[in-house]
């Protein structure tokens, strides 16, 4: 019988190569991988977030966590995709037009994706208008939005313009996050939340879907 | 007039160049260059405490050799002395003159790293890795500290940068007294695998926040009991009182 707390340690660890064959023996023995998320990469996930915010972990440890996670979801995306589970909710999530700094990005990526979340990563330097097509062609419920320069966190407003004028607004919620943005910069351009750093997002995202009846 | 000017090392030549044609006295204080690697708030805190040891009665102003530089500049206070700042994001739109001209250069050209006399002679190597991990990593010093797989995996993330990027653009200001940075900055980009392009800087507004001519287009006065904080807009930083 497979140990998923060895899918959590090794999440926790930045063990890629146990992460990768405990989920592997774990879909062996037909454990489904809604509970593998459940049961092993969601509380990994959430405790390597914990730890970041207390200074336990730092942008090394995240990416490893981030790593280990990652390979343990490959098997399991088109098994998910093919069940049709109800996950936590979609996102879609790029750093913004002219922004080449991706990171921080993929780090609040990689969280969501090990919270729960469908994430479609557009990468880096993604104008306003792919940001929704992409949240028209997936029905994504939460648009994330980078920038890591002052001189490119106007991208975000009018990524977010663009999303009004194309009638998506009201569907998604956009969170915002990078170095120089600030919580007053998005009240200002009317994004629905901001994190100042990587894990919080997750419980950003969380409010939102819960709050829709999502989660 | 004495002035008090703050600056960042990278800006040095610059700076230089711009107080030996300056008709006023300036006491100056050179902070390390990378501080915005740190963040902007605590950026912010080291300008703050260079800023305060500024003496009103010896100084008419102080100078700010900075940029908006990540927010570094947000938040920063006048608390007895006038500040004076230039409206820019970062040190590539006051190396280029003008922070017009550096937003359709940024617009226009897709992927591009700067590089000046500053950014060469002052540790080219620091800022990305610095930027990414909060400190500075080798490889070498990743693998020691998180095994051979995941050292090199963080490498390859830490340094993935350089794949986004397309162009190495070199901003010669004519204060080079040879080609060595030029050859260096073209030996970069060889290396990277990137396109490179030389353009020409303009010393401009160096010139005038040293020399004293403050056009509010292009330079933000924050009187004592004020703060500078980003607009985010075209004038890029304004003045607010310190509540």
């Amino acid at each position: 019988m497979v140990d998923l707390q060895k899918l959590h340690d090794a999440i926790l660890n930045g063990d890629a190569k146990t992460s990768a064959a405990v989920t592997l023996d774990a879909l062996g023995e037909k454990v489904s991988p809604i509970e593998i998320i459940q049961k092993a990469m969601v509380p990994a996930m959430d405790e390597v977030g914990r730890r970041f915010e207390c200074q336990d972990y730092f942008v090394p440890e995240l990416l490893l966590s981030a790593r280990a996670m990652k390979v343990a979801m490959e098997p399991l995306r088109p098994l998910l995709a093919a069940s049709g589970v109800q996950r936590a909710g979609k996102v879609v999530i790029g750093t913004v037009k002219g922004d080449l700094h991706d990171i921080g990005k993929n780090l609040v990526a990689a969280l969501l994706e090990g919270g729960g979340y469908e994430v479609i990563d557009l990468g880096a330097n993604v104008a306003p208008e792919r940001f929704v097509e992409a949240a028209r062609a997936t029905g994504a419920n939460i648009v994330c939005l980078s920038a890591l320069l002052t001189v490119t966190m106007t991208a975000m407003k009018t990524t977010i313009e663009a999303l009004q004028a194309a009638g998506l607004r009201d569907r998604v919620k956009v969170l915002i996050g990078g170095a120089p943005v600030t919580r007053q910069f998005a009240q200002e351009i009317g994004a629905d939340g901001y994190g100042d750093n990587a894990s919080v997002a997750v419980s950003l995202a969380r409010s939102f879907t819960k709050a829709a009846g999502a989660a | 007039m004495r002035y008090l000017l703050i600056g960042c090392e990278v800006l040095l030549r610059e700076l230089a160049d711009a107080i030996a044609r300056s008709p006023h006295t300036i006491d100056v204080d050179f902070l390390s260059k990378g501080l915005h690697d740190l963040g902007g708030v605590r950026m912010r805190e080291a300008l703050q405490t260079a800023v305060d040891h500024a003496d009103p009665a010896r100084h008419d102003a102080v100078l700010l050799g900075y940029a908006l530089c990540g927010n570094g500049l947000h938040g920063l206070e006048a608390r007895r002395v006038t500040l004076v700042a230039p409206r820019a994001h970062d040190c590539i739109a006051l190396l280029m003159g003008d922070r017009r001209r550096y937003d359709t250069y940024f617009s226009t050209h897709n992927g591009v790293y700067f590089r000046s006399t500053g950014w060469l002679e002052r540790g080219r190597d620091i800022e990305q890795l610095a930027n990414a991990a909060g400190t500075d990593f080798t490889l070498a010093d990743l693998i020691a500290k998180y095994g051979e797989d995941n050292g090199s995996y963080l490498y390859q993330e830490f340094t993935r940068y350089q794949t986004h990027y397309r162009q190495l653009t070199f901003i010669e200001t004519g204060l080079e007294s040879d080609d060595r940075f030029e050859q260096e900055a073209r030996a970069e980009a060889v290396e990277k695998n990137w396109a490179f392009e030389k353009i020409s800087g303009d010393l401009t507004l160096f010139r005038r926040l040293v020399g004293g001519d403050w056009d509010p287009t292009d330079f933000l006065v924050v009187e004592p009991g004020e703060r500078i904080v980003a607009s985010y807009d075209e004038g890029v930083i304004k003045a607010e009182p310190i509540s």
